[in-house]
């Protein structure tokens, strides 16, 4: 039963990726990007709604419910253990 | 959930005596945040689960961090075996090698003998090396009867750019070892019958995971953060799931003539991209993500996220979340096998490798409570459909479903509380 693979295309898009996100890491890093904020300006990006993992159970309990279920697993850089899940 | 003063109460007492165990002063006055939930899980005729996390972190006047978080779950219920439907009733043995269970003519076989509990323990801690540098070490164990998980991370963390630039890099590691109820099958290996000599591997497997992220978080302005990640993530060992089987068919009439054991490859590399973005909308905000994933069993997948924080007031909020992954097959998913082809080197019938689609829709409520305290609930709705890609139904398979969705509901009660109240202190 023939499968057509995937991982030749998928390779392409991962090193697609991975380069826009090196290129962003280099712009940031030059310092050119003029992007971000000064220390007074933070009011917003302090509230709990702005924060990049706001709530760290509810994507522990997430990941390990898809972890579970689904055949891909991790990528969002939280820390994750191994269970016999079913 | 808000970060909660405390840490002179008993669980403040208890969590700041915790550093100890990653060598990390501890200053009973600096700030604790207590974080508790409980999740329950069910697709209605098959696996119930409750899971129960409490989770607290506890910030010193001087930067470190030390974080305990604890998880215990249980499990009950049916799971798919693999095998397929058929007209007539199936009897299959159980995992153990003795009694059996049957499925009814055109169900989908269901194993149902999951009873099984969970506990974890994870224990972080961070301390700054210098103004803009961060190192963090952590280490996790979780067991249950026949699964065993024992791990360790280390990250390095560096602000550039007043800090509006976060770069990241962590490792983990992880051994696993799996003791099967009645031992691992041999691979491929045909069923025996209940009571008979089982087809059974010496020892117990073993796994071990290596994982290698990079991560960014960049403010782009005073209402919006982006943040993306790339992980690689090596595994090697044992990986087949020793419950699972494949229905091996006459090629003309699709009945069962045998069942096989399972058997994926020993190695397993994965690549996984993912990008979120944080936007600030007046009062409320919304969060977009994404994550590209692949690996060499030639699973590829796509996961897109969209969270919409809307403000009720000060003091509460309410939450939709759509969740769209889509996934393309492991190379060597097989519904079913033929009677009289050559075995393949792997096959698994395990739908969670399969050709998937999967919708989450939910709503999540919050309040913060006139004592601080915050209460969230949360109630989702999680459906799986599959397709059945290149298969070719023979016989009577052409009649059955043999690729059923499955529904599951999630209902979660969260609390932050303060620990200083509990502890009378």
């Amino acid at each position: 039963m023939g499968h057509e693979p995937v991982s030749g295309g998928g390779k392409v898009v991962v090193g697609i990726l991975t380069g826009i996100l090196l290129a962003w890491a280099m712009t940031a890093l030059s310092g050119c990007s003029g992007m971000g904020v000064q220390p007074w300006e933070r009011d917003i990006l302090a509230r709990p709604g702005m924060q990049v993992d706001p709530d760290p159970v509810v994507t522990a309990l997430d990941e390990h419910i898809y972890f579970s279920k689904e055949g891909s697993t991790g990528g969002l850089g939280t820390a994750g253990g191994g269970c016999g899940c079913n | 959930m808000a970060a909660i003063k405390g840490g002179e109460g008993k669980l403040g007492k208890a969590l700041a005596a915790a550093c100890g165990l990653l060598g990390f002063f501890c200053n009973p006055t600096a700030t604790t945040e207590i974080n508790t939930a409980v999740l329950g899980y069910t697709e209605p005729g098959r696996v119930s689960a409750v899971e129960g996390i409490v989770e607290g972190n506890h910030v010193l006047d001087d930067g470190k961090t030390i974080g305990v978080h604890f998880v215990f779950d249980t499990l009950t219920g049916a799971s798919a075996n693999g095998a397929t439907p058929s007209l007539g009733v199936q009897t299959f043995t159980r995992p153990s090698g003795m009694g059996v269970y049957k499925a009814d003519s055109g169900t989908t076989p269901l194993d149902d003998t999951f009873k099984d509990t969970r506990g974890a323990l994870a224990v972080n801690g961070s301390m700054p090396l210098n103004r803009l540098t961060t190192w963090g070490l952590g280490l996790y164990g979780s067991g249950e009867h026949d699964y065993t998980s024992l791990g360790a991370n280390t990250s390095l963390t560096r602000d550039l750019n007043r800090k509006n630039t976060t770069l990241s890099l962590r490792s983990a590691y992880f051994r696993d070892a799996v003791a099967p109820e009645g031992g691992r099958p041999v691979p491929l290996a045909a069923m025996a019958p209940p009571g008979g000599l089982q087809p059974r591997l010496a020892g117990d497997g073993t796994k071990t995971t290596l994982d290698l992220t990079f991560g960014l978080t960049q403010v782009i302005d005073r209402r919006t953060v982006f943040a993306a990640n790339y992980t690689h993530s090596r595994v090697r060992g044992y990986q087949n799931d020793p419950y699972k089987i494949l229905s091996q068919v006459d090629p003309v009439t699709g009945a069962p003539t045998d069942y096989i054991y399972e058997n994926r490859p020993g190695a397993r590399d994965k690549d996984m991209v993912y990008g979120e973005l944080v936007r600030s909308l007046g009062d409320d905000s919304a969060r977009l993500s994404y994550r590209y994933y692949q690996d060499d069993w030639g699973i590829s997948s796509h996961t897109f996220d969209v969270r919409y924080r809307k403000q009720l007031g000060a003091r509460q909020y309410v939450q939709p979340h759509v969740r769209i992954y889509r996934q393309d097959r492991a190379d060597f998913y097989r519904r079913f096998l033929l009677e009289g082809e050559p075995l393949p080197d792997a096959a698994s019938a395990d739908y969670r490798l399969g050709d998937m689609h999967g919708l989450t829709l939910g709503l999540e409520f919050g309040r913060v409570l006139a004592s601080g305290n915050t209460l969230t609930l949360r109630a989702e709705y999680y459906r799986q459909t599959f397709s059945a890609g290149d298969t070719i139904p023979v016989g009577q398979l052409r009649t059955l479903d043999l690729f059923p969705a499955v529904d599951a509901y999630i209902f979660q009660v969260g609390w932050s509380f303060d620990p200083g109240a509990i502890g009378g202190g």
